[in-house]
């Protein structure tokens, strides 16, 4: 008797197998929710995920959030590196969240699939499109559609210790031009001798030397990549150079010898140590540097002979496809890109506002730096790519063969093939 | 008792048998033959995370290949699986030779080797992160002082050779205590008697090893070499968290790169037709393994 | 005795305690790290992962309590049937379901969990630590259904046929005779149930999907990560600490049963 039953359970989950693989086929991938535009206030539980990096950001959001609305938005992290994971296998069996942030390079990978809900006509009619930084609206779109809007903004800029700029000789308050400068700045510094080093990169982490290498491709007229993302343009006279400005730095010891393995995670921790003169990194680190108690100047990243760049950054988010709550999600998000949510929530809080339109509020003002780095919004790049992980940011990616090969093997041999090997990449499927 | 009652009685058995084992049945079929099913399913399509699958074999197939990352890892695999299991097994199978008699000391060793394995793997492996890291590790700081090394030293990323080392002597510190207890068992099971009449005979000690210990232990080492070899062919968590596949892709497996086609480049069928073909090798290797040593025995 | 066999007890002992020192020393340097802090020692790194944002709750301790427990006590009940029938009755298929569930070893597991994923979604177990327990109840069958027939094998035939002649049912055999014989085997299969669900990380990464619901592996490691981050490698280790406590207390405590349970268990290939 328990031996029928139980083997009529196991038919039972093959012919279960079975009917979800035709199911799958006849699967329409998430109609958009409601057919109104506006958003729905209606007291809805939403959930939303994001990686560990932006966890503290998108909180603040939803406490806010939450606390003028009936909807309640719950936000879950995950880490870093497994994030990616995490999200494919939830959209494999179809119970991806209600949001879900990315970073904004991954974002037009996730609109491709169809990850996220189809948002044109809400976001056409929110009047907010031309308001937020273009790059996210860019990164977001697939073949003419919108899935995601701006969460997060982060911009690579150059951070200098002003205490050691004083000790050096240099002054604390004139960051450099040129990233010839900056070379020259670095050089200064490392001759303090002791454990103090010129500066300090992420020479084993595709993603942290894209974001701080290229703006001084860009700053000297420069390109990485054509406009579809289909092919690489990193064999080229700028970025050699660019290259070689560090490398040179590197060889003479005055980058620190851990930049050559930093993989990313202990950059920030190097920055914070306060010996470190100056150093390309993220914007959102002032902050957190200046907690540690080291006096920080900001500069933007420049080319070799000057022009001021940057990476635009942060992430992006959107409706998880599979969401049924896509108009109450939608509520979420608009007002995410409202006057009230930026200036109170994102300005208030030192950071940069998605909103170009609010670069200059009335908390960026009390902070020079702030306005400094605000100010490059409108300067900066967000490159797009279908496959911009696997060909840049994985550790496996093209580009950091090219990076290691660029800063500490063959030069101009890296650079050459890594076109190639990019540009295939960029290519596949 | 008549031949018919006693084939009935036999029949009865062996429902309630079949009976016994039927969770095992239900387990297996639902959560290990249903996903394979479906991961082979995969192979043959061009799988997207949302929306239809449309058939495309034998394009994943055909397109491992053509997959530059492929060759490097099946390479580095094969190599960490040969250092791995010979490594492992030479110190595994000494450790249990110093402990299988005895004497005053003996429990103390036996639990020191056990010990590592009550640490799960992951934290094992963030246990090392931190051990070999310049930041709070003893380990560059031992080594600077007694003049081994000079200036800074990355163990995980810093070269090929010592980011291997550094998985390697993770695993042996994690696994090398587990298979100890398993030659151990082995070890005991060889009746004294055997040693005494090789004593009797006049050989040698490694005589004894060579020609009583190592004969008699072929189903062991069998069993520890199977499990060694498979551990390491599918060896994904300590480079993963230890080394990332780095430096230059020079750590990166097999199980890495279909943890890259699935996740990064979110491609299901080119991951599952890798996986497909892995298992498929793994197999293969296992028979060929077990008739070998089935013939031999 | 003589000076050569001195010389070999010098030698097993210098060589032992050499290997004890390199085996266990990882373990004591995690405890020493995890108490060190910048003015001293202390508990700080431990506070640190109790009370930070991302670090250990209440609540991840209870899941990973409920998650252990429920594969423990699973695969406990199906390897103790199936190691049972394996070890003790002919039926047909046998062998083939045998070699299958071993056969579980040799998959990669990175492929299966999306599989595994779409499946508890089916049977509604998605975001469910019953449907994770079922999981690592699975992953866990090769090695304790492997473990439990041979422990069953090794029991004298003589003693469940005595049960027999006294009229009980297999059953009942199993209960009051067989069961007491195979415990160091049970304790071996229950022991290495719990090290592996208790720091099992990346099955809970990708089926579990709210926070109330993730374990205490997922929290430490979910520490490790900040924006382009810096390591809190204090407070990694207080959590590797923290997630090894038990393992080792149980271990320490199970030792002479579980080694019995292994001679008793593995010796037969």
């Amino acid at each position: 008797m328990r031996v029928r039953k139980l083997r009529g359970l196991a038919l039972g989950a093959a012919a279960l197998l079975l009917a979800s693989m035709t199911a799958c086929g006849a699967d329409d991938p998430a109609a958009p929710g409601a057919s109104g535009t506006d958003g729905v206030d209606d007291g809805a539980q939403l959930t939303l995920w994001t990686r560990a990096a932006t966890e503290s950001v998108s909180k603040a959001y939803a406490e806010a959030y939450n606390a003028t609305h009936k909807n309640k938005v719950t936000v879950t992290s995950y880490p870093n590196e497994e994030y990616p994971a995490k999200l494919a296998s939830a959209a494999g069996a179809k119970a991806l969240p209600d949001l879900f942030g990315s970073d904004v390079v991954f974002a037009p990978q996730y609109a491709s699939q169809g990850l996220w809900a189809d948002i044109t006509d809400k976001f056409a009619a929110s009047g907010l499109k031309d308001k937020v930084s273009p790059g996210h609206v860019r990164a977001g779109t697939w073949e003419g559609k919108n899935y995601a809007v701006p969460h997060t903004v982060d911009m690579s800029v150059l951070l200098y210790n002003k205490d050691l700029y004083a000790k050096a000789g240099l002054d604390p308050e004139k960051g450099p031009k040129s990233l010839k400068e900056f070379a020259e700045h670095a050089r200064a510094i490392n001759k303090l001798g002791g454990d103090v080093h010129g500066t300090y990169f992420g020479g084993n982490c595709g993603g942290c030397v894209e974001f701080t290498f290229w703006p001084s491709v860009w700053g000297a007229g420069g390109n990485v990549l054509d406009t579809d993302g289909k092919n690489a343009k990193i064999d080229s006279k700028e970025m050699a150079d660019v290259f070689a400005v560090y490398r040179a730095l590197y060889e003479e010891g005055v980058a620190a010898p851990a930049s050559k393995d930093e993989a990313g995670p202990t950059w920030l921790g190097a920055l914070q140590s306060g010996k470190i003169g100056i150093a390309p990194g993220p914007s959102v680190w002032l902050g957190l540097i200046e907690e540690k108690g080291v006096k920080m100047g900001v500069a933007p990243i420049s080319g070799p002979d000057g022009g001021d760049s940057t990476f635009i950054g942060g992430d992006s988010i959107g409706i998880g496809a599979t969401s049924t709550k896509a108009a109450q999600a939608w509520d979420f998000l608009k007002w995410t890109m409202s006057e009230e949510a930026q200036v109170e929530v994102i300005a208030k809080n030192k950071g940069v506002p998605v909103r170009t339109d609010l670069a200059s509020n009335k908390y960026s003002s009390a902070d020079p730096r702030i306005v400094t780095i605000n100010s490059l919004v409108a300067k900066g790049v967000t490159p797009y790519a279908k496959n911009f992980n696997a060909s840049f940011n994985d550790p496996q990616s093209p580009w950091l063969q090219t990076v290691r090969g660029a800063l500490f093997g063959d030069a101009a041999k890296a650079l050459a093939e890594g076109n190639t090997a990019i540009t295939k990449s960029l290519q596949q499927g | 008792m008549s031949p018919k009652a006693s084939r009935s009685r036999s029949r009865a058995r062996a429902l309630t048998g079949a009976a016994y084992a039927a969770p095992t049945a239900v387990m297996v079929a639902v959560f290990f033959l249903a996903p394979l099913l479906l991961v082979g399913w995969m192979s043959l399509h061009k799988w997207p995370l949302l929306g239809a699958p449309t058939m495309n074999a034998p394009d994943n197939y055909t397109r491992i290949a053509d997959n530059d990352l492929v060759g490097s890892a099946v390479w580095f695999t094969l190599r960490y699986t040969v250092v791995m299991t010979v490594l492992l097994f030479v110190v595994a199978f000494g450790l249990a030779l110093l402990v299988q008699h005895r004497r005053p000391g003996v429990g103390f060793l036996r639990t020191s080797f056990l010990l590592p394995m009550a640490v799960g793997f992951a934290s094992a492996s963030l246990l090392f992160l931190g051990l070999l890291s310049d930041e709070i590790g003893p380990v560059s700081d031992l080594l600077r002082k007694l003049g081994i090394i000079e200036g800074y030293v990355s163990w995980t990323s810093g070269s090929s050779t010592s980011a291997l080392s550094s998985t390697v002597a993770l695993v042996l510190w994690r696994f090398a205590g587990f298979n100890m207890l398993i030659i151990l068992t082995g070890l005991q099971a060889i009746p004294l008697e055997v040693y005494e009449a090789a004593r009797i005979d006049g050989a040698t000690r490694w005589q004894t090893f060579r020609r009583v210990t190592i004969p008699l232990m072929r189903p062991t080492i069998a069993l520890v070499l199977t499990m060694m070899v498979t551990g390491s062919l599918l060896a994904f968590d300590q480079f993963w968290i230890l080394t990332r596949g780095g430096p230059d892709n020079s750590t990166t497996s097999l199980v890495m790169l279909i943890y890259r086609e699935a996740f990064i480049r979110l491609d299901l069928g080119s991951a599952s037709a890798i996986s497909v073909a892995l298992l498929a090798v793994l197999i293969v290797f296992n028979v060929v393994q077990l008739g070998v040593l089935r013939r031999r025995g | 005795m003589n000076s050569s066999n001195a010389v070999s007890r010098w030698g097993f002992y210098v060589t032992g305690i050499a290997l004890a020192i390199l085996f266990l020393s990882p373990l004591l340097w995690s405890g020493w790290a995890s108490l060190r802090t910048p003015s001293g020692f202390g508990l700080e790194n431990y506070d640190r992962l109790f009370t930070s944002d991302n670090g250990i709750r209440l609540e991840h301790i209870v899941n990973s309590v409920t998650v252990s427990a429920l594969t423990v006590g699973g695969t406990l009940l199906v390897s103790t049937l199936g190691g049972y029938a394996f070890g003790r009755f002919q039926f047909p298929g046998r062998d083939a379901l045998f070699l299958l569930t071993l056969a579980i070893l040799m998959v990669p597991y990175a492929t299966i969990l999306i599989a595994l994923y779409v499946l508890l979604g089916w049977i509604g177990l998605q975001d469910s630590l019953v449907g994770l327990s079922l999981v690592l109840i699975m992953f866990q069958l090769p090695f304790s259904i492997f473990m439990m027939r041979n422990s069953f094998e090794a029991v004298p035939r003589e003693l469940e046929e005595s049960a027999q002649v006294d009229g009980c049912t297999t059953f009942t055999a199993l209960l009051r005779i067989m069961l007491p014989a195979v415990k160091p085997g049970l304790v071996t299969v229950g022991l290495f149930a719990f090290l592996t669900s208790w720091s099992e990380f990346f099955a809970p990464l990708i089926l579990l999907n709210s926070t109330d619901k993730f374990t205490t592996t997922l929290a430490v490691v979910n520490m490790r990560t900040a924006s382009h981050g810096s390591i809190d490698y204090a407070a990694l280790e207080a959590g590797v600490v923290f997630m090894a406590v038990p393992c080792l207390l149980l271990f320490a405590f199970m030792q002479r049963s579980y080694v019995r349970g292994f001679t008793s268990g593995a010796l037969k290939g």
